[in-house]
Order: C-alpha cells, then structure tokens, then sequence
C-alpha cells in the first residue's frame, strides 16, 4: 500500500513537468511531498534535471546566420527569376495554342491546297498537317519538362 | 475565452498570415528576418536532433533553403515555428537515409523499439559536449549524448520550446502516446544521468 503512494507521486512529479496535474493530483502531490523525504528528493531531482536541460545553450555561430542570409537571398533572387521565365514560357504556351486553333482551318486547307499541287498523298499531307500542328507545343512542353528537370537537380546537388 | 487570448490569437494569425504573403512572395527581407528571428531555436532543435554540430550547421542552412523553395505551402492556420521544425526534421530523416540506409517506414513510423533516427555515434564524446555552452554545459551534455535522439528531440521540443503535446505530435508525425511516452522516458533518463553525474 506504501508503495502504492510513493509510486503514484512518481508518477505525479513527472506528470507535473510533462502535462498538467488537476487540482486534485496537484494538491495530493503537495500533500505528500511534504511528508515523504524520499519523493521530494524525486521531485527537486527532476527539477533540477529540467534547470540544467533549460540552461544548456548550444554555442552558435554568428556566421551561420549571414552564409545562410547570403544563400538565401541568392536563391530568392534564382527562384522569382526562374518564375518570371516560367510565366512568360506559360504565356507564349497559351497564346501558340490559341493562335493553332483559330488557324487550323487555313493551314488545314494550305497543306490540301499543297497536297494537290505536288500530287502528295493524302495520308503525307495530313501527318505534315498534324506534325505542323502539334511541333509548337511538344517543344514548349519539352523546355518546360527539361527546365523542371534541371531546377530539380539543382536543388538536389545543393 | 478571455479579451486578452482572444487579442494573442489575432496577433498570432495576423503574424502568420504576414509571413505566409512573404513566403509566396520569396521575400528575401522577410527570410532574413525569419532567420535572425529562429536562428538560435532551429539550430538548437538540430543539434538535438542529429547529435552533431557539422551537420547541424549544414542542415540549418537546407532549411531555410526549404522553406523559401516550398514556401508556398506555409499555411497561416499553423505556427511558423511547428512548420518550421517539421521542414528541418524531415531534412534531416533524409539526411539519416543517406547516412543509415534503413527503410522509409522504419523512419518515418518509428516504434520504440527500432529506436527512430539513433545516429551512429561518429563524433568524439566530447565534441557534443563541446557543443553547449552554460553553467552545467558539459554535465548536460554529457547525460543528453546518452539519450535516444528522439527522446532528446521531444525534450527540446517540450521544455525548450515550450511546445504543446499535440503540436509536438503533429512537428513529429507521431500519436500523442507516443510522444508523452518519449517524454517520460526522456525525462527519466536525463534524471538518472543527471544523478549519476552530480553524485
């Protein structure tokens, strides 16, 4: 039964450091901490402990903090430039795309006109067509995949 | 809830919800601010962490890399400081990976019996120790080597930055058991050592 208390004030002396005791537990603890030599040395041990753990201050390099101002403001400067490029690719992407709709029909009926001026196949003209159509936009997609890429692994090799 | 928590509250969102523009902005003033501000606190948290002052100073400096390249994702709801923590500790399980090939689940789910993010002691003993500066420094330093790093790192988190339970569950990716676990055995084994040394 003895040690049942003494057990539960352990517990109690940590709980109060850890989490928060209730009024109960708290004025419990109180109580028998001023009875109990043994779980008092518990409780200011602890104390003690998380005194030293507080006051334990790791020495720190002025000069960190600068590098890495310095290093971050380079890499800002990379990030909003590369965006600024990015945007204006997304753009140019956009208005490619806009302007191969609305010249679909003429270049369709350019490649046709062509077609029977060489006497090319039907099949010949219409791949030219597709190939002329799409070309704008795998390339720009492919800049964009490659540029992704690199940012990526330059990031990675920092 | 009181006038008074209710004014601390807004102060705090409105802080985060300034540092979340900047973020997406890149804002390098800001960063800078953001450095000088949480200088002292980051690289405690990693040197808690990793055990180990060269990989704290270069994981310091990754972090901050971080957090203006996935500053974006900074969302004001949170503290700055949980975001920040959580940046630098998955930085460093990455770090850990490379160094201690073991795997994902195995770092990312830790149990206590896998003993998450326990680095290889390649520091010499007093290289830590050299780490601290205060009155009982060395003492410490010396029972905190002898600790789990994921024991240290909750203590820190819970006694350093006075952190609430739960916010140190979500910096952690752990339940809340597991976390008060970590603290109380962190707690004791820091007594013991502690004890050990003073007597």
């Amino acid at each position: 039964m003895r040690d049942d208390i003494h057990e539960r004030a352990l517990e109690l002396i940590d709980k109060r450091q850890v989490e928060s005791l209730t009024t109960e537990e708290r004025n419990w603890l109180e109580a028998h901490l001023e009875s109990c030599a043994q779980c008092r040395k518990q409780a200011l041990e602890t104390e003690r402990a998380l005194r030293a753990l507080r006051s334990a201050a790791p020495r720190f390099d002025v000069t960190l903090v600068l590098t890495t101002q310095m290093r971050a403001r380079v890499r800002a400067r990379e990030l909003i430039e590369n965006a600024a490029r990015m945007r204006a690719l997304w753009i140019s992407c956009t208005l490619s795309w806009v302007l191969g709709v609305v010249s679909a029909p003429l270049l369709w009926r350019g490649f046709e006109w062509m077609g029977h001026r060489l006497a090319i196949s039907r099949a010949v003209w219409m791949t030219g067509f597709a190939l002329s159509w799409v070309a704008p936009a795998v390339v720009a997609a492919a800049v964009i995949a490659w540029r992704q890429a690199r940012g990526s692994s330059v990031t990675e090799a920092r | 809830m009181g006038l008074a928590t209710c004014w601390f509250m807004n102060t705090v969102e409105q802080e985060a919800g300034e540092v979340a523009r900047g973020l997406r902005r890149r804002d390098a003033s800001l960063i800078d601010y953001l450095i000088q501000q949480y200088q002292y606190r980051l690289f405690r948290y990693l040197l808690m962490l990793t055990g180990s002052r060269e990989e704290a100073e270069d994981l310091f400096q990754e972090t901050w890399i971080r957090v203006l390249e996935k500053g974006h994702q900074y969302q004001q709801r949170w503290r700055f400081e949980t975001w920040l923590f959580t940046i630098a500790r998955h930085l460093a399980i990455d770090f850990l990976r490379r160094r201690q090939p073991q795997s994902l689940d195995a770092l990312l789910q830790p149990t206590e019996a896998n003993r998450p993010l326990e680095l290889e002691d390649t520091t010499s003993s007093s290289a830590f120790e050299q780490a601290f500066q205060g009155e009982e420094a060395a003492s410490v330093a010396t029972a905190l080597r002898h600790l789990p790093p994921s024991y240290r790192e909750v203590l820190t988190l819970r006694f350093h930055e006075d952190m609430e339970l739960e916010e140190i569950a979500r910096v952690v990716d752990s339940p809340l058991s597991t976390v008060k676990s970590r603290l109380y055995r962190g707690l004791a084994m820091l007594r013991e050592w502690l004890k050990d040394i003073y007597a």
